[in-house]
């Protein structure tokens, strides 16, 4: 299982409008959304593992920060990123972050699969 | 360089094929047919395209990108059209490439995702990539308006004339001897001038020099209109964007050649109907609820509906009720906190007083509340904020990603990051590898 966190993404989020779309007009099950919107998170895990290659430096304040169930959000204000190419001023920027060690087990479930575990 | 929006619109394609490739066998296993498949993919697609993300991939791709071609002598204010351009409809927009030629012609393109307004200043003969021509006589302010929305009526003050080419004119040529051939799709170029008053839709006016090339766009909507849309410069160009085939409907619905105004006086006949109806459909107190929410008020009728009673005094009855018959609405207001105070304090006291009061005031205890309901929009102009947040999650930067490391020291934050998306600027962009700093 992949993380699901890049569901609020662009990618991610036109691919849930569509298929909501496709559920109003019931040409799809919510049960088959969710197979897709799982494929999704397979493969824009695995995407972004292999076939991006690039580096990004960031600098700002750090306004807020929350660690909560292994997962940082944090709210930078005056961020600048810098590429080799180029360099991007920004007011305010959220950032959320899941755990990059190895994946673990489902975890959506972990409350669920304490006993398993 | 994954900042470049084409090699992040590939990424995100080359992920949507694998998405529906991977999902294919589900759907034929679900019984579900191809062709669905082939909608979830064109809509996916669609609205990855038509996001201010994707704006290199349209740029490369479209033919009808919209450039603009200034003469030499406008070089020196090329840094003002860098400024955010809207585009209704959040259409594919362009880069803005500024080339400064040594000839005298300069090419913009307009950025995808480009903060609108823009200000093109008189001179500016914009071009399309098609060919056709666009000349600004006066200064213009282009906005941005989601689709199907007004344009904002920000300094509007000044008037565009659309001329369209006759033919199109090879970009050496200077745009200035370029005749002018005016197309008469529809009043705007003649009242144009006669009319300084802008604001129109921008997709009805965009669309309106482009019919003699653009067959696919409705005239329908060009017919009403009879003012010029000064701000909409550049929109005619944006117009050729799919997305305007595909919000044709929804923009022939909304407002079709209306004002600010015109606008304001339909939303207020609305109102006025609404109200009219509920008064027809409901008896007296239920009309206040009605009315109430209806959230304006905008006329004195209400107090004729409404059983308020201004309980400044003892408590009053029918008395009260009927001097207040016709109170302003402030009195109104007051009757109404007054009365539910009384009302709290009844239900303290069992005065004879209170309980008077509460015999006549529990049919008006719903008016009341509904009064209250009705003050609040009144009110409300004082928590401007609350408004406000949902526009700034909108906005927000966002970057989805994982972290390697997270180091903090004192109040230094250290971030090691890996395989983001980030979206900020209104433009997306990837990363395998982040590193950042910060000061709490």
């Amino acid at each position: 299982m992949a993380y699901q966190l890049y569901r609020n993404t662009t990618l991610g989020n036109s691919l849930q409008e569509s298929l909501d779309e496709l559920i109003q007009t019931q040409q799809i099950t919510p049960q088959l959304a969710l197979q897709v919107l799982l494929q999704f998170d397979k493969a824009i895990n695995t995407a972004l593992a292999n076939r991006v290659r690039n580096r990004v430096n960031f600098r700002g304040s750090l306004n807020t920060y929350r660690f909560c169930d292994n997962v940082w959000t944090f709210v930078l204000n005056d961020v600048e990123f810098r590429e080799v190419t180029e360099l991007v001023k920004v007011d305010k920027v959220k950032i959320v972050a899941c755990d990059g060690k190895k994946v673990q087990l489902l975890p959506t479930l972990t409350f669920d699969n304490k006993i398993h575990r | 360089m994954l900042t470049d929006t084409g090699p992040v619109a590939k990424l995100y394609l080359s992920i949507i094929d694998d998405v529906i490739d991977s999902v294919r066998e589900l759907f034929l296993d679900e019984g579900v047919e191809d062709r669905v498949l082939d909608d979830l993919r064109h809509l996916w697609e669609s609205k990855v395209m038509q996001s201010k993300a994707m704006e290199g991939l349209r740029k490369n791709t479209n033919p009808s990108n919209f450039v603009l071609q200034l003469p030499a002598s406008y070089t020196q204010t090329d840094q003002e059209l860098t400024a955010s351009v809207v585009i209704p409809g959040n259409q594919n927009i362009r880069s803005f490439p500024v080339k400064n030629n040594s000839e005298t012609l300069a090419t913009f393109s307009l950025p995808a995702g480009l903060a609108y307004p823009v200000q093109i200043p008189a001179g500016v003969t914009l071009q399309t990539a098609s060919g056709q021509l666009y000349k600004v006589n006066v200064p213009v302010v282009v906005t941005q308006a989601p689709v199907g929305q007004q344009p904002a009526t920000q300094a509007m003050q000044k008037v565009t004339e659309w001329r369209e080419a006759s033919a199109p004119q090879p970009p050496a040529i200077p745009p200035n001897p370029i005749p002018p051939h005016e197309v008469e799709t529809s009043s705007v170029p003649a009242q144009s001038v006669t009319q300084p008053k802008t604001i129109l839709p921008s997709s009805q006016e965009g669309s309106l020099p482009l019919q003699s090339t653009e067959p696919d766009f409705p005239q329908e909507e060009n017919e009403p209109n009879p003012q010029p849309n000064l701000s909409t410069t550049a929109s005619p160009c944006t117009q050729l964007l799919d997305f305007q085939i595909r919000r044709e409907e929804a923009l022939a619905q909304m407002a079709q050649s209306r004002d600010i105004d015109d606008i304001l006086k339909e939303v207020i006949e609305e109102e006025r109907e609404k109200a009219e109806r509920a008064k027809k459909l409901a008896p007296v107190e239920s009309d206040s609820q009605s009315e109430a929410t209806l959230g304006l008020d905008l006329d004195y009728s209400y107090s004729q509906f409404s059983d308020i009673v201004q309980l400044d005094g003892p408590a009053g009855n029918s008395d009260l009720e009927e001097e207040e018959e016709v109170p302003l609405e402030e009195n109104d207001f007051l009757g109404i906190i007054n009365a539910e105070a009384m009302k709290a304090l009844q239900e303290g006291n069992e005065s004879s007083d209170g309980n008077s009061i509460s015999t006549s005031s529990d049919g008006e205890g719903a008016d009341e509340l509904a009064n209250i309901e009705e003050e609040d929009p009144l009110n409300s102009g004082d928590d401007v904020i609350e408004q406000d947040i949902p526009d700034l999650f909108d906005t927000d930067n966002v970057i989805v990603c994982q972290y390697d490391k997270i180091h903090r020291s004192k109040n230094r934050w250290k971030f090691h990051l890996k395989d983001g998306v980030m979206c900020y600027g209104g433009r997306d962009y990837v990363f395998s590898k982040a590193v950042g700093e910060a000061e709490w």
